[in-house]
């Protein structure tokens, strides 16, 4: 006994004593994840229940056990939204991969640091514009009736397009409005990657004879992987969130088969309609889900480019 | 009729309890504090009272005006809002979020559903027996115009526990209103029948009435909420015997859900036609009754379903811009043989409930006893607070408006005795004050152009007088469930709801077919439709 602590002291806890002021350092972020995100889980116990919210959390609610689960399965619409948002999810983080990597590498290859940093300021500048204003202004031009989208189109002979009213385009027009909203804020992470590759390694392959062409494909690209590896795992966690704001800001009625997703879902039936047991249990579904999500790319991003967080 | 006779007997009992115990002196219905007493509301507001009367009154707010000056003044009580948003929708979601955290305001409005998960949480007060000790005599009487159903709505265990914002039945019914100046270039006759609409909203989206050259006219304006009281679609679906959102009885003396009656898929189809044939905005889904109110206004559309005063707003609008515009409110129209009737419900949508640790509870009392007294009483003051000559909606400043559920009938047949015999000085109270506004559109000037919303409504061929036309022929078909939400109703109505406008709106722009209609009556029945059917059943017969 006397030994193992000795021993402890000597190799562990002198380890501990010397790392004590990062942990510090780390307590208060472990304690708001702790107050926000895991007590919270608790309210998981909704979905189990007809949950009158007057009677509180701790109340007497009255216990239903899967009943919530079972009646959004027969709920038209909630089946869709999952399709939806993992669809939609799905092309917005493959999207925002490609579209940001390939502007930055072009951008850092752009001689003129005028055209450089003009550029790169006009591209993340609508990433301040929230979505409700992007909402309004989407709605105006891209209105099948005089909208600068569709007249523009009518110029070549197109007929109007209702971008956001009909199922053919919705997600389409969804996935196009995020990338491009965003592309440009992300492409920034991307450029601060490229700055840091050593000038070196481009002077050695100009030496041996790359071209252009080839020093972004051989030297920029590679040093840039672990930030791609880093950027997907991330996004990879929001697979099922494919943005509440955007969608809900410019979804309808019309296009809730195609453009309705799980967040907008469960804001219909908790806040508007008030069946909070119900919509917990959504949340709690989709939670799940992303677990599992999350998990398998965490092990393939270790895997296939031996990637670790932890 | 049980359910009132004991809660009467309750609250005369409970009287005699506090008279004899208490002794103390007599409630008085107008008493003024003698400290200042704050009554924290919260409340919603919407474009009418913006274009009515902010626009004008740019001083004003709404904690400043004639009517929280009026409370304070008489009652010694002092109106505060804690929050205030815009929008009916709105509202209710910012209320659900504070009832589902349990952080309600002193006195809130609320709809029967809101009331019922109130009452059954404990958070908000029985009102029989302060309703009874401080309601005046004229306020009773104006609160019991349409029947005891407003109170029965909200009465729980034999308990009351909101006191209505009671408001006429007849109002809520549909009209057809049409632009006369095109019918009269076009040579059309009023539309009489669902085949003379379907035409007339064919001739409009051909003709290019501005001469703009494009094709920009809509046939029938529809707005994305399909059901409210502009741009409705109840109207049109009750041609087909079919009573969307309320209760009515089956052959066999049943109540069913209105929305799931064959008519309604008759009238689906028709509506889709419309849509293939160019007579229905494609873009309607995403448009809210303010967008089509400004199409509206500017002249892209002469025929749509509404209530009486779509004349004030948004109409006096479109005829502003134009003088040569002209409108009128006519009957909705028969697609079938069946005897037509225009749907009905509780005209009141909102309860006023108080909070259990309220002091002053009765305060909200007297102030419904002086909006009710100020505006329809005897010494009524109605063309200052109510209908005065110069803003509109100005009732609406009010944080409760019980509304004398007659007062609109009342003062149209006063009129049109009027319109008879000439003779003015039995025109008194809120009719006078509507006569001094047709007078005033009469008189052809400026001032009194901004009137002529009124004359549509009161004038000889007003949208009242078919209202009253409903009424005399028997063409009125009430909601027949009356009663507090049932326990299914409560969590799963609106679920449905939502569900059936969504359905409705594909099937109208071809998204889904037809089909999709009986799709929609299984899944409205398996998804608590039934339950709620039964328990809807269960009250008709405990009612009969």
């Amino acid at each position: 006994m006397e030994k193992t602590t000795r021993a402890l002291s000597r190799h562990g806890g002198g380890r501990l004593m010397k790392e004590l002021p990062f942990h510090l350092m780390l307590l208060p972020a472990v304690i708001l994840v702790f107050i926000y995100m895991y007590i919270p889980l608790g309210g998981l116990i909704i979905a189990f229940q007809k949950f009158v919210p007057a009677k509180g959390l701790f109340g007497n609610q009255k216990w239903v056990g899967w009943d919530n689960f079972i009646y959004l399965y027969h709920l038209p619409g909630a089946i869709s939204a999952l399709q939806n948002t993992i669809i939609i999810a799905f092309w917005k983080i493959i999207l925002h991969l490609i579209i940001p990597i390939t502007v930055s590498i072009l951008l850092n290859e752009v001689r003129s640091t005028g055209f450089r940093r003009t550029a790169q300021t006009l591209i993340y500048l609508p990433h301040f514009l929230s979505w409700i204003i992007m909402g309004g202004i989407l709605i105006d031009i891209l209105s099948p009736s005089g909208g600068i989208v569709n007249r523009l189109l009518g110029v070549f002979g197109v007929e109007p397009i209702f971008f956001l009213g009909s199922n053919d385009h919705f997600r389409f027009t969804l996935i196009f409005t995020d990338v491009w909203k965003e592309f440009g804020f992300n492409t920034i992470v991307y450029l601060a990657a490229i700055t840091n590759i050593d000038p070196n390694q481009y002077e050695a392959a100009t030496i041996d004879g790359a071209n252009r062409f080839q020093r972004m494909l051989y030297v920029t690209l590679p040093n840039m992987r672990m930030i791609i590896v880093l950027m997907m795992v991330l996004s990879l966690g929001n697979v099922l969130n494919a943005g509440f704001d955007q969608v809900f800001n410019l979804y309808s009625k019309q296009v809730y088969a195609t453009g309705d997703i799980l967040d907008t879902f469960i804001y219909r039936i908790g806040l508007i309609d008030a069946q909070f047991g119900v919509a917990t249990a959504m949340g709690m579904f989709k939670s799940v889900v992303s677990t599992v999500f999350i998990s398998v790319s965490y092990y393939c991003a270790y895997r296939f480019a031996d990637y670790r967080i932890f | 009729m049980k359910k009132l006779s004991v809660f009467l007997a309750l609250a005369l009992a409970l009287t005699m309890l506090a008279s004899c115990c208490l002794a103390e002196e007599k409630p008085d219905p107008f008493g003024k504090y003698d400290e200042p007493v704050t009554v924290h509301f919260v409340r919603s507001t919407d474009d009418t009272l913006d274009a009515n009367f902010f626009s004008q009154h740019p001083d004003k707010t709404m904690t400043d005006n004639l009517w929280c000056d009026l409370y304070r003044d008489t009652l010694n009580v002092i109106v505060d809002y804690d929050w205030i948003v815009k929008g009916g929708d709105e509202y209710d979601q910012k209320l659900n979020i504070a009832l589902g955290v349990g952080d309600i305001p002193e006195f809130v409005n609320v709809n029967t559903l809101q009331l019922k998960q109130l009452a059954e949480a404990d958070l908000i007060m029985p009102l029989e027996d302060i309703y009874d000790a401080y309601a005046s005599d004229f306020t009773k009487k104006i609160m019991l115009d349409t029947g005891t159903s407003p109170f029965d709505a909200a009465t729980i265990n034999g308990h009351l526990y909101g006191l209505p914002n009671v408001d006429s039945t007849l109002m809520i019914a549909d009209l057809l209103w049409v632009r006369t100046d095109w019918l009269e270039k076009l040579g059309l006759p009023i539309p009489t029948t669902m085949e003379e609409v379907l035409a007339t909203a064919e001739a409009f989206a051909k003709a290019d009435f501005d001469g703009n050259g494009v094709d920009d006219t809509v046939g029938m304006a529809i707005a994305k909420d399909l059901w409210g009281q502009l741009f409705s679609l109840r109207g049109f679906f009750n041609g087909f015997q079919s009573y969307p959102g309320i209760w009515v009885e089956d052959e066999n003396g049943k109540l069913v859900y209105g929305s799931t009656l064959p008519g309604t898929k008759d009238a689906l189809k028709t509506l889709h036609e419309m849509y293939e044939k160019g007579l229905i905005d494609p873009e309607f889904g995403v448009k809210d009754g303010g967008k089509v109110a400004e199409a509206t206004t500017a002249g892209k559309c002469g025929l749509f379903y509404g209530a009486q005063w779509n004349s004030i707003y948004p109409l006096q609008s479109c005829v502003n811009l134009d003088k040569d515009a002209q409108w009128r409110a006519v009957s909705i129209v028969p697609a079938t043989d069946q005897p037509l009737k225009a749907q009905t419900d509780v005209g009141t949508l909102h309860w006023t409930v108080v909070r259990k640790d309220v002091e002053h509870p009765e305060a909200v009392v007297k102030m419904f006893n002086v909006f009710i007294d100020k505006n329809w009483g005897p010494n009524n003051e109605n063309g200052i607070y109510y209908a005065p000559l110069d803003s509109e909606s100005i009732w609406k400043l009010s944080p409760v408006v019980p509304t004398n559920p007659n007062k609109n009938n009342d003062a149209f047949m006063v009129l049109e005795q009027y319109r008879k015999d000439g003779d003015e000085s039995k025109v008194t109270g809120e009719a006078y004050s509507i006569l001094q506004k047709l007078k005033a559109f009469e008189s052809g000037s400026e001032d009194g152009f901004a009137l002529w919303g009124w004359e549509r409504i009161y004038g000889a061929d007003g949208a009242y007088g078919v209202l009253i036309d409903y009424q005399n022929k028997g063409m009125l078909q009430d909601n027949l469930f009356v009663g507090a939400p049932t326990e299914t109703m409560t969590s799963r109505m609106s679920t449905l709801e939502d569900l059936q406008d969504e359905v409705f709106t594909k099937i109208i722009l071809g998204e889904s077919d037809i089909d999709a209609f009986d799709k929609f009556v299984d899944d409205f029945n398996a998804l608590g439709g039934k339950d709620i059917t039964e328990e809807v059943n269960e009250w008709y017969a405990s009612v009969k």
